[in-house]
């Protein structure tokens, strides 16, 4: 019996295949890395800025633009002058405490990252009623979110993707909102911060569907092909002395009393300082923390109040047991997080950042911002200083929080 | 004990005792703060930093469980691993010792092959028969096990190829007609044009299987070898009127060790492997398998194969000679290459039995001398090379790539253990025919006759 011979119909094949264009000309290899554009601008005036964010960042794939810009800027002009240079391009962003610019620490300024529609499925969602985000609409959010995706999709939608929450610093509505949109992101990974306003504590403001609002959030889900971890670090480690919190007005954030006696009093007791000298390089350098299990979440000071209470920056009740913090070198804690997320992630193209000002009003105390703007170019991270930061439901402070992408496509797309 | 109301202090109270008052107040209502909160654990409600306690614990949980499941996953990952390379290695061991155990069976087959054309008296003609079909017996049994070694590691890829189902069952039909002659059943083959894309060898131990099994169950009637054409592809048919296949052992038949009935003729020597391997090869093929039976009557094993179509090429002028005639090969210049000496011999007495003139040659060095005393018009017209020769000796294909330097019109069969796609596919490329160890004498001679009749292989 002869075998048949037939010619290599096999290699022919290939060959046709491989000549197969899928539109995008220009696009590399799949092993190549993934380029990730960022860009930042000091001009203070909106369209000048604006005009040079999108000369940095447009291209034809541009598929989604975030921003994290100070608040000294007119919003409004700056919003419409985003939309005209970005035209068309979905926009979102968020005022800040500080930026942290492909350069490192910058202020008064606007970054800005640049998100191609290669390699991320980007949708947004504004929350602008935050007192009634209730289960039934954070549901609806995150499957209108999910949806919205869907389509457009580079990887399976619940493994490959993650959830960036903005939202208003100022709401003393983290909480609730936090853990009910978690509860409904199910297994994607959210992270966050709350919006700034260069420590004034009057105004902050997240941007969306085309203008900056106040009292709102907004939830932007990313899916990527590319790999991707969702991060928090502090640099804080637990002393001796506990606090119990006798009396707090939980409305407003406030503890009223600390060990029986007035807040403002028995802290600067702790630090060893009088209650005039107390501010916010203090509650850096002194911050305190809850214990839940083996972790300790800082629960940050925002100010002194007349009547000699402390505001804080997040929940606080009555009952609660403070543990004193002291800060370990900083840096180093920060550098070593990255080294972890390098040697998992391969050299990251991109970290997004919420970095709690309190941190940097300690490093410029310490006069390390320089040292720090260093590592963080080094790490491509972009991101700003916030009021409070967000890890998967939790609204926690004094951390920096964020997502480390990869710069190549995991092998074999798991 | 009342903590929220603190004891009142006496107005003789010295400044110490005052102090301590104070502090136990203080103390009380500490106490009384911790109090409610702990009393309030728990309770399901809109309190803010519920909302974050409850959060954190939240993470926690999702923590532990992704740890739990991460290690849950590596410890499959290693498991897996471990099995797979087990696996590997039990293959990798059937393949060794198969190979080294075809060899010598190679060689015995081509020694009785030869012998059977000599002029022997008839006791001694018998002798060498049963020799042959225990060699044959043999071969199958570690052929069989083989692929089922090699089919469960997944290492056996199809080399899918158009071809018309002629070729394959006109060949079949041939072959087993005798065989089912022998025991008294007819066989009836209705042919087919169509062209059919599969794995020529795979499908070819399908059917066969099936006709072996038809003809080893059925006592008396008749075997039926046909084809049916669907709407997605070519069935492929092999009936029988045998006992048939009760509906409840339909399933079980498909696994290994399984057999049916008794057996009582000493003939019969499969391990019940047959149908396990059909099962396998028709999952790799990607061909659906039909059975149909009814008890007492006879059964139906069907198997449907995509239809193919051929190359535009101009169709291959058909062999001249019929490859059982006598004399086409005589005067045909043999070249054998193969480091067994044995198989040289082997070969050497095959070949010249059938009227080759054949030159046989152990290794290059060997081969150097033969080409340096051939004589002009003595130029070989086919050369058997063996893929795997001696050690420091280049492979079979290097070899015949030489020869034809020397001699562009040189025909090249390259004989090979390696049953993998990978070298059959190599070796068609390059225009050159290709026969699988141990050679059965009749596919030789039907290369060689093809090679004589079309010229080109």
């Amino acid at each position: 019996m002869r075998e048949p011979f037939p010619a290599s119909p096999g290699l022919a094949g290939m060959a046709v295949e491989g000549a197969v264009d899928d539109g995008t000309a220009d696009e590399g290899p799949a092993d190549e890395s993934v380029p990730l554009y960022t860009a930042v601008s000091q001009r203070g005036d909106p369209r000048a800025a604006a005009r040079e964010l999108a000369d940095a960042l447009c291209h034809p794939e541009l598929g989604f633009v975030l921003f994290f810009c100070s608040a000294e800027y007119p919003l409004a002009a700056l919003s419409e002058a985003l939309n005209a240079a970005f035209a068309g391009v979905p926009v979102a962003g968020c005022t800040t405490a500080g930026e942290i610019a492909p350069e490192g620490y910058g202020r008064g300024c606007i970054v800005a990252i640049g998100l191609d529609r290669r390699h991320f499925a980007v949708s947004c969602a504004l929350v602008d009623d935050l007192g009634g985000f209730d289960l039934m609409r954070a549901q609806r959010l995150v499957d209108g979110l999910l949806d919205d995706c869907r389509d457009r999709a580079l990887a399976p939608l619940a493994e490959h993707s993650f959830a960036l929450t903005l939202l208003d610093g100022l709401s003393s509505c983290e909480e609730q909102v936090l853990a009910t949109l978690d509860a409904a992101l199910g297994r994607i990974p959210s992270f966050g911060g709350s919006a700034g306003d260069d420590n004034r504590l009057a105004h902050t403001h997240v941007h969306a569907e085309g203008r900056f609002h106040g009292q709102a959030a907004v939830v932007v889900l990313i899916n990527t092909r590319l790999p991707f971890e969702v991060f928090t670090t502090h640099h804080l480690r637990p002393r001796g002395e506990k606090l119990v919190v006798t009396r707090a007005d939980r409305e407003r954030r406030r503890v009223l009393e600390l060990n029986a006696l007035p807040a403002a009093e028995e802290y600067a007791r702790l630090v060893g300082l009088p209650v005039a000298a107390l501010d916010a390089a203090v509650f850096a350098r002194h911050p305190l923390a809850v214990r839940l299990g083996e972790a300790y979440f800082v629960r940050a000071i925002q100010r002194v109040n007349d009547d000699g209470s402390l505001s804080f920056y997040c929940a606080v009740e009555n009952g609660i047991v403070l543990t004193a913090m002291r800060p370990a070198p900083l840096l180093e804690d920060l550098e070593a997080v990255f080294d972890g997320l390098t040697e998992r992630l391969g050299d990251p193209a991109l970290i997004i950042a919420c970095d709690c000002f309190l941190r940097r009003l300690e490093l410029e105390t310490l006069e390390r911002v320089d040292a720090a703007s260093r590592l963080m170019a080094r790490s491509r991270v972009i991101g700003f200083n916030s009021y409070g930061e967000q890890h998967h439901g939790m609204h926690i402070n004094q951390t920096f929080t964020g997502v480390a992408i990869g710069s190549r496509p995991a092998a074999g797309g798991s | 004990m009342d903590l929220d109301r603190p004891r009142a202090v006496p107005e003789d109270a010295s400044p110490r005792e005052r102090e301590l008052l104070e502090e136990n107040a203080r103390l009380r209502r500490i106490a009384a703060a911790l109090m409610e909160r702990v009393e309030s654990v728990g309770v399901a409600g809109a309190a803010p930093y519920a909302a974050f306690e409850h959060a954190v614990l939240l993470a926690e949980q999702v923590r532990e469980r992704t740890e739990a499941l991460q290690q849950t996953l590596a410890e499959l990952h290693a498991a897996k691993a471990e099995a797979e390379a087990a696996n590997l290695s039990k293959t990798r061991f059937l393949a060794a010792v198969s190979h080294d155990l075809m060899q010598p069976l190679n060689a015995a087959r081509l020694f009785t092959s030869a012998l059977e054309d000599h002029d022997l008296p008839a006791a001694s003609t018998r002798l060498v028969g049963h020799v042959g079909r225990s060699l044959t017996d043999v071969e199958a049994l570690l052929g069989t096990l083989v692929d089922i070694s090699r089919l469960d590691a997944g290492v056996l890829e199809p080399d899918t190829a158009p071809f018309p189902v002629a070729r394959l069952l006109d060949v079949l039909a041939e072959e087993f007609r005798h065989m089912a002659a022998a025991r008294g059943l007819a066989l009836h083959y209705v042919g087919s044009e169509a062209i059919i894309a599969s794995d020529l060898a795979l499908l070819a131990r399908v059917v066969r299987n099936f006709l072996t099994n038809a003809i080893r169950y059925t006592e008396h009637g008749r075997i039926l070898l046909g084809c049916r054409r669907r709407p997605d592809g070519l069935e492929i048919l092999v009936g029988d009127t045998g006992p048939g296949i009760p509906e409840a052992q339909r399933e079980a038949i498909f696994l290994e060790f399984q057999r049916l009935g008794e057996r009582r003729d000493a003939e019969d020597r499969g391990l019940g492997l047959g149908l396990a391997i059909v099962d396998r090869i028709a999952g790799i093929l990607d061909h659906p398998l039909r059975l149909a039976s009814v008890p007492g009557r006879g059964s139906l094993f069907a198997v449907r194969v995509p239809f193919g179509r051929l190359p535009s090429s101009p169709a291959r002028a058909p062999a001249s000679a019929p490859a059982w005639e006598g004399d086409v090969l005589a005067g045909m210049r043999v070249w054998v290459v193969d480091d067994d000496p044995e198989i040289c011999e082997g070969m050497a007495a095959l070949l010249a039995g059938w009227g080759c003139g054949v030159r046989t040659a152990t290794c290059l060095a060997d081969l150097d001398t033969a080409l340096e005393t051939q004589a002009p018009g003595e130029a070989a017209e086919v050369l058997l090379v063996d893929y795997h020769l001696g050690e420091g000796d280049p492979d079979g294909l290097s070899v015949a790539a030489r020869l034809r330097e020397r001699q562009p019109g040189l025909a090249v069969v390259v004989i090979t253990a390696n049953h993998d796609a990978s070298i059959k596919s190599l070796t068609r490329q390059l225009g050159y025919g290709c026969l699988l160890k141990p050679v059965k004498p009749l596919r030789l001679r039907m290369q060689l006759v093809g090679l004589r009749g079309g010229g080109s292989v």
